[in-house]
């Protein structure tokens, strides 16, 4: 309600501006902090909010199609599979990755390399899903996605920035991402079309003022209907109105413009390093999870140009990022989640490419909960599959979940079923966290 | 899994030991098949009311009456008109006068057919045959037993049924999304749980009745032209939790088998077709078809129409009806009809379906009988400083969220100027215009979402009512035929509150509120067309338009 609301004198029939304000402000009080889910776990309140003071967020580095682990973090060069390039070595002592990212091989400090996911299904559709939810979905179950659930557990209900960001501006690949049995509070804000949310700004034929009373106006209209009926969709109805001005005001958030030309200029003119810069600001200001999607990385056929290509970007996009996160202090609260839906084959086929592979691949986790220079499990000399430290999807979840001090085994019950965070039976890799 | 089972098996051994106060009490003898049937809904409901004490809602007023009934059979809120139509019958007879005109009226069937079409496709991509298949078996007034059975055994090549078979057609990539669907939307039965291991909760369920479910569908598939058609053999085989290779039988859930009558093939004709069903699959110009002597689809549905004890086709039906009308089912959540999860009011549950079988599984007339109940129109108010009692005591009318289309149409209406729709005694006029509302609709419904379980309003939502040029730009011009035009042109301010009030939310304005709108339209220095404009979009954007209540 941070209108402005001066300059305008007493009117006629005593009813300012002014008035309508202060009603309607008294009228959105009552029950607007209500917990609106009605998917109650066990968790106490207190640990939940001491969780939520440490700010943590994150970003995830979608990268579409699946990336391949030989030319990024597990190469395996002079091996039949490994393809032509070189390994390099990096800041830590001992840990080696792909000459295609050599800015990273400098900031290895921050990062955890994993080589050994297994996660078997290599699709995109259903690998995808698998890699954003952390299981296989069982018919009848609409599970959320990673952004869901860390925004459902790091978000504050009252928060007046979005709480899960999702950018996807090219077609091959795109999803949306789903908020699941959650509900329609932790879906994504989706930015498809342009770098600008739908609908997040005013238009153009009603001033700020009167966009602000028609609302107040709304609100004290809404009173009677509300009181009376107190239920779980009726208080999302009052708490998605009381969002809609704070979201409107986080709109410059999705500016560039509005960084200093140092900055701009620092993470460059590629649509991924500048949806990169809006995510950092993003999490600046408070935002729990961010996803920045890169297409295509689908190299069936001459899958080593597509590899220089993309991983050019990459290197670039997440040493400015994890750079410029890290001066500013949020690198320490920020989990920056580097992830596909599955890798690439061991075999190079006619065209020069790699297929769909995800018996041995790999990922990264940079920043808050990680314990940097790390390189964790092996896959064999061909990298045809794991032989140290297998981890599954779920297991890969969990870790997420634990780097950000969240209870992977924390449940919620979807009427009388118990749903674990993470999903029965997996454990998080202790050894690439903090 | 192991630890998977052992921790669902844990979980729900309490729920299990309460649950045997209800599958205890034995179910009395059933009112008599001549009740009516909204006699027996309001016998069965206070029935229960009584042995709990619970001083149930009285009814609501007419005119919540008037717009929960249109919400519900219409899939609208009613016109200006129809709002005073409404008011001019005779106050006795009224409801009746509007459930019978309603269910005549095309309003009635899109409407139904919209429902069946979100229960059925959901957000499944369909050519729009399937809407099409659902509006004419409605409008034929098409028994539910023989919607079913289209809807499983359907193929392209029929005449009027064809569209039913998108139903299978949009599944049939994925075998368990087909089996498990199938279980849950027609006989209100999850058995996704009971494919690792028996189900945890219900005894009864084993891996026997997911892998048999399975089992009808598994010949199953769809050429390279999207023709559905069955393969004359193929069998699901399944390891047991003891690790042990088991081949599933056509068991229907009910217990019952179906016999198996794939004739034997010898090992090369069976080699040869498997290539040519390949090819099928694979190639466009194939140029033959493969057809199927015995069809295991069709044998599920027959059992499932035969099924005389469990009556899971009917009970679903009658349950999911109840949960759309009711905004609970008697069964929560619908698709755990079991024994572990008794219905609120297992004795109405029992006599409803007993009479819609009787009926030849008429949807209308259940649909007519819970819309004319007591307990259907109760007032959706409960004082804000009480506890209400649970919603399964039906004590209090739920407040629904509307779906896409009902909001969609209901915008459509309202932010007309009342004087641009017809009367509601000339239908002929009505059901030309119906058709164009309901085209409409279509092209707002994606703004909106479907509500299910858990069902919140998304912040998209109100930045969409708050922001969008459709919203400010089309539905709030001020032209004659809309809403803000007519206000404008009511000279007394009073009078446009009202206008506004009857024409958006089907009801009188209160005092207060007459005043707080009128202050607001008598602002100093505002444009009057503005604030009517304002005052409108708040109506628009309001909680009482967004909900059935």
């Amino acid at each position: 309600m941070a209108s402005n609301i001066s300059g305008l004198g007493p009117q006629k029939n005593g009813l300012s501006r002014r008035r309508f304000l202060s009603a309607a402000a008294a009228g959105v009080t009552a029950g607007s902090v209500a917990d609106m889910t009605a998917i109650h776990g066990l968790r106490s309140e207190a640990l939940a909010s001491e969780l939520k003071k440490q700010n943590k967020r994150v970003i995830l580095l979608w990268l579409a199609g699946g990336a391949s682990q030989f030319e990024t973090w597990d190469p395996k060069p002079g091996a039949k599979t490994g393809g032509p390039f070189r390994a390099i070595p990096t800041n830590v002592t001992g840990i080696h990755i792909s000459e295609l990212l050599p800015e990273l091989a400098k900031r290895m400090q921050h990062t955890a390399i994993i080589r050994s996911l297994n996660t078997k299904i290599a699709d995109h559709g259903t690998g995808a899903a698998l890699m954003e939810c952390g299981r296989v979905g069982d018919p009848g179950v609409k599970y959320p996605d990673i952004g869901a659930v860390v925004a459902r557990e790091l978000g504050r209900l009252e928060s007046k920035v979005p709480d899960y960001v999702s950018l996807y501006t090219s077609t091959e690949g795109r999803r949306k991402g789903t908020s699941g049995f959650l509900g329609a509070r932790y879906s994504p804000m989706f930015l498809s079309e342009s770098m600008t949310p739908p609908n997040i700004v005013r238009p153009d034929i009603i001033s700020e003022i009167d966009h602000h009373d028609r609302a107040a106006l709304r609100d004290v209209l809404a009173k009677r209907f509300t009181t009376a009926r107190r239920n779980q969709a009726v208080d999302s109805h009052m708490s998605a109105y009381q969002r809609v001005h704070g979201l409107m005001a986080s709109a410059d958030l999705f500016d560039i413009e509005r960084e200093p030309e140092s900055v701009r200029n620092r993470y460059g003119s590629s649509q991924f390093a500048q949806q990169c810069l809006i995510a950092r600001r993003l999490v600046e200001a408070d935002v729990p999870f961010v996803k920045v999607a890169r297409a295509w990385w689908d190299s069936h056929g001459q899958n080593f140009e597509t590899h220089q290509e993309l991983c050019a970007d990459l290197d670039h996009s997440m040493s400015v990022l994890l750079d410029d996160l890290s001066e500013r202090g949020l690198l320490e609260h920020t989990l920056v989640i580097t992830l596909g839906e599955f890798g690439r084959t061991p075999g190079i086929n006619a065209s020069l490419g790699r297929d769909h592979f995800a018996s041995a691949w790999s990922c990264s986790l940079s920043g808050a909960g990680i314990r940097g220079g790390v390189a964790y499990g092996k896959t064999d000399d061909e990298g045809q599959r794991v032989v140290e430290g297998e981890a599954s999807a779920g297991d890969l979840f969990a870790t997420i979940l634990a780097a950000l001090g969240i209870d992977h085994q924390h449940e919620y019950m979807l009427g009388s079923r118990p749903i674990p965070l993470a999903d029965f039976g997996t454990n998080p890799i202790r050894d690439v966290l903090a | 899994m192991r630890v998977a089972l052992m921790h669902l098996l844990l979980r729900f051994a309490f729920i299990s030991v309460s649950s045997l106060a209800f599958t205890g009490a034995q179910a009395q003898e059933l009112l008599s098949p001549n009740t009516e049937v909204a006699v027996a809904v309001d016998h069965y409901i206070a029935e229960k009311l009584q042995s709990r004490s619970i001083e149930p809602r009285p009814v609501a007023d007419d005119a919540t009456v008037l717009r929960r009934t249109m919400l519900d059979l219409a899939g609208r809120v009613p016109t200006a008109k129809e709002y005073q139509w409404y008011f001019e019958q005779p106050e006795t007879v009224r409801r009746d006068m509007l459930v019978d005109r309603l269910m005549q009226s095309s309003d009635f069937d899109f409407h139904l057919r919209n429902s069946l079409d979100e229960l059925l496709l959901a957000n499944r991509p369909n050519d729009g045959e399937f809407r099409e298949y659902l509006l004419w078996a409605v409008r034929q007034k098409r028994p539910w037993d023989q919607m079913f059975r289209d809807m499983l055994t359907a193929r392209q090549a029929d005449g009027a049924e064809k569209g039913a078979v998108q139903f299978v057609s949009s599944r049939v990539r994925d075998l368990d999304d087909l089996t498990n669907d199938t279980a849950m939307l027609f006989f209100g039965v999850n058995v996704s749980c009971a494919k690792c291991h028996d189900h945890p909760l219900v005894e009864a369920w084993k891996q026997d009745h997911f892998y048999g479910m399975q089992a009808f569908f598994k010949r199953t598939f769809i050429t390279r032209k999207n023709v559905i058609s069955e393969k004359p053999f193929g069998e699901v085989k399944f390891k047991t939790t003891e690790g042990e290779e088991k081949s599933a039988t056509l068991m229907f859930l009910n217990g019952s088998v179906a016999e198996d009558k794939t004739p034997k093939f010898a090992d090369d004709e069976r080699k040869q077709l498997e290539q040519q069903i390949q090819k099928l699959e694979r190639d466009e110009n194939a140029g033959y078809v493969i057809s199927a002597s015995f069809s295991p689809r069709r044998e599920l549905a027959e059992l499932a129409i035969r099924d005389d004890k469990e009556r899971f086709l009917a009970k679903n039906i009658v349950n999911r009806t109840w949960l759309r009308l009711m905004g609970l089912g008697l069964v929560d959540p619908p698709d755990q009809m079991h024994e572990a999860n008794p219905a609120s009011h297992p004795e109405l549950l029992d006599w409803l379906t007993r009479d819609f079988v009787a009926s030849g599984y008429d949807l209308r007339r259940l649909i007519r009988g819970i819309a004319l109940s007591q307990a259907y129109a109760r007032s959706s108010e409960w004082p804000a400083d009480e506890t209400p009692p649970a919603a399964s005591t039906y004590a209090f009318a739920t407040t629904k969220a509307l779906t896409p289309r009902q909001l969609a149409a209901s915008l459509m209406v309202v932010i007309r100027s009342p004087d641009n729709w017809p009367s509601p005694e000339d239908s002929v006029a009505w059901n030309k215009l119906r058709n164009d509302l309901e085209n409409q609709a279509g092209g707002w419904t994606r703004e909106f979402e479907q509500p299910g379980e858990n069902f919140q309003i998304a912040v998209d939502e109100a930045l969409f009512f708050s922001n969008n040029d459709r919203i400010t730009k089309d539905l709030l011009r001020d032209g004659g035929d809309r809403i803000v035009g007519k206000l404008k042109s009511i000279e007394d301010n009073s009078q446009a509150v009202d206008q506004l009030w009857v024409t958006v939310l089907n009801r009188k304005p209160s005092d207060e509120e007459i005043q707080t709108a009128t202050d607001w339209i008598e602002r100093e220095n505002i444009d009057r067309v503005e604030s009517l404009r304002s005052l409108t979009w708040a109506l628009l954007a309001s909680p009482e338009l967004r909900f059935n209540h």
